[in-house]
């Protein structure tokens, strides 16, 4: 009796591993990782480069270039993210395997989650990619532990939250065309705030509107921690948003991967 | 003689003329907010976090109201630019009444953005501008010094090694991929 209960968990784990390291290694070893991320080296290269040969810099400036730097590491990270999260259940809908994956026994819940849990590695080799940068353009200035602890947590609350929007959008998506366009369009309407004009940002309105969207919430806390050099605990209410979409959207995959995943996409089935 | 009192007569008028403007501007033109700084030099350098300190006196024999206490920067060696913003992110500051005789302090803090010899000093503004002109004390010197934040030249080997290693991996990993197929 007591061995039976100890094999459904152990049981769960090893398939739910199983599929991660499946998936991991379409990711990685497909090369398909290892090309976005040759991609990213190279965009975060040029802007380093372009903010560090700037001598006329001042040093508050260069705390701006590290802070430059790093919200384009959280945000092309996070879209990476994202474009691999959206691609999981549509594209292999497509690719005519995700019959081949449903008829194995592996719950379907478990599928979403090692879906997604595969898509998240991509921030993570993105963020060690973004380290070199950051120390170089970070020590001079003495900030290189600030910014680099304050991009990971940030980071990965936002990439959590894409990854896991990309997931359900694809859960959902009739194609995988649709899925990757809504995703791109939804990273895009929350990326809009942050270029408001700074005077639309002030009020009441303006102060809620970015707090509630979590990209403009956690590039406010990333730019208030590099540049002013507030503490930790100043203005970590910003942090809100970032962290209730993380966890709200992480925990909405296993469900709804569970209940929605079918061989058909599409909201109408 | 006559022109001897002719010319006291224009004397005395002239002076009669001057007495009341020399008091309308005494009443007006002249303060008794006097601004002092808590010191005359700081040494910093490039980034370095500071304060001072300034005290705004009123020598008057009412209370000042509406006063505006608002600090400024400037290179004092010329091809500098210089953004007081970044020095100061509060530069203004709304002072509340000070009686007669009395003082309030208050303290500025900044941080060097530039290298170089600059001014600092703290202007006190009527929110009537046309009831006196501005009172400014001292100029603090702020002397920063030099520090090498950035080597533009060693950005280059970090810039082409990352990308060339990972496009080595991919290309030795599409190559292994074709080999095993």
């Amino acid at each position: 009796m007591g061995s039976v209960e100890h094999t459904g968990p152990r049981r769960r784990r090893v398939r739910w591993t199983v599929v991660l390291e499946q998936e991991l290694r379409d990711l990685w070893i497909g090369g398909r990782g290892l090309l976005l991320t040759f991609l990213f080296s190279v965009l975060i290269g040029v802007i380093a480069y372009i903010a560090s040969t700037n001598k006329t810099l001042n040093f508050l400036e260069q705390r701006e270039s590290v802070n430059l730097t790093l919200q384009v590491v959280i945000t092309v990270g996070g879209l990476l993210t994202l474009l691999v999260a959206a691609d999981t259940i549509s594209g292999e809908r497509e690719r005519d395997t995700l019959e081949t994956l449903l008829l194995t026994p592996i719950s379907r819940r478990d599928i979403a989650v090692a879906k997604f849990v595969a898509a998240l590695s991509l921030w993570l080799v993105a963020f060690v990619v973004a380290v070199p940068y950051i120390w170089f353009l970070g020590r001079g200035v003495g900030i290189v532990g600030d910014a680099l602890v304050t991009g990971f947590v940030v980071g990965t609350f936002l990439s959590v939250f894409l990854a896991a929007l990309g997931v359900i959008v694809s859960l959902f998506a009739a194609s995988n065309r649709v899925s990757l366009s809504l995703s791109l369009f939804g990273l895009l309407a929350l990326f809009a705030p942050t270029q408001l004009p700074s005077g639309a940002q002030r009020g009441w309105a303006g102060d809620l509107f970015l707090r509630v969207n979590p990209i403009t919430a956690g590039s406010h806390y990333v730019g208030k921690i590099v540049v002013d050099g507030f503490a930790w605990t100043q203005d970590v209410l910003w942090l809100a948003s970032p962290v209730m979409g993380a966890v709200v959207l992480a925990a909405a995959v296993p469900v709804l991967g569970a209940r929605f995943m079918r061989l058909r996409g599409g909201v109408s089935e | 003689m006559n022109e001897r009192a002719s010319k006291w007569v224009a004397f005395v008028l002239l002076v009669a003329a001057l007495v009341p403007a020399c008091g309308a501007y005494g009443a007006g033109g002249t303060t008794p907010i006097v601004v002092t700084v808590d010191r005359a030099e700081i040494p910093t350098q490039l980034g370095g976090r500071f304060a001072f300190q300034s005290t705004i006196t009123n020598r008057g024999t009412t209370a000042s109201d509406g006063l505006i206490a608002h600090l400024n920067v400037l290179s004092l060696r010329d091809g500098v630019y210089v953004d007081p913003e970044d020095w100061s992110s509060q530069r203004t500051r709304f002072l509340d009444a000070i009686p007669a005789g009395g003082s309030t302090t208050i303290t500025w803090d900044m941080q060097a953005v530039n290298a170089g010899s600059f001014g600092v000093y703290v202007a006190v503004v009527p929110r009537l501008p046309a009831v006196r002109p501005p009172t400014t004390g001292l100029a603090v010197h702020i002397a920063v010094a030099e520090r090498r934040t950035l080597n533009p030249g060693g950005i280059l080997p970090l810039v082409l090694t990352v990308p060339t290693l990972l496009a080595l991996l991919t290309l030795g990993l599409g190559f292994r991929r074709r080999t095993i197929a």
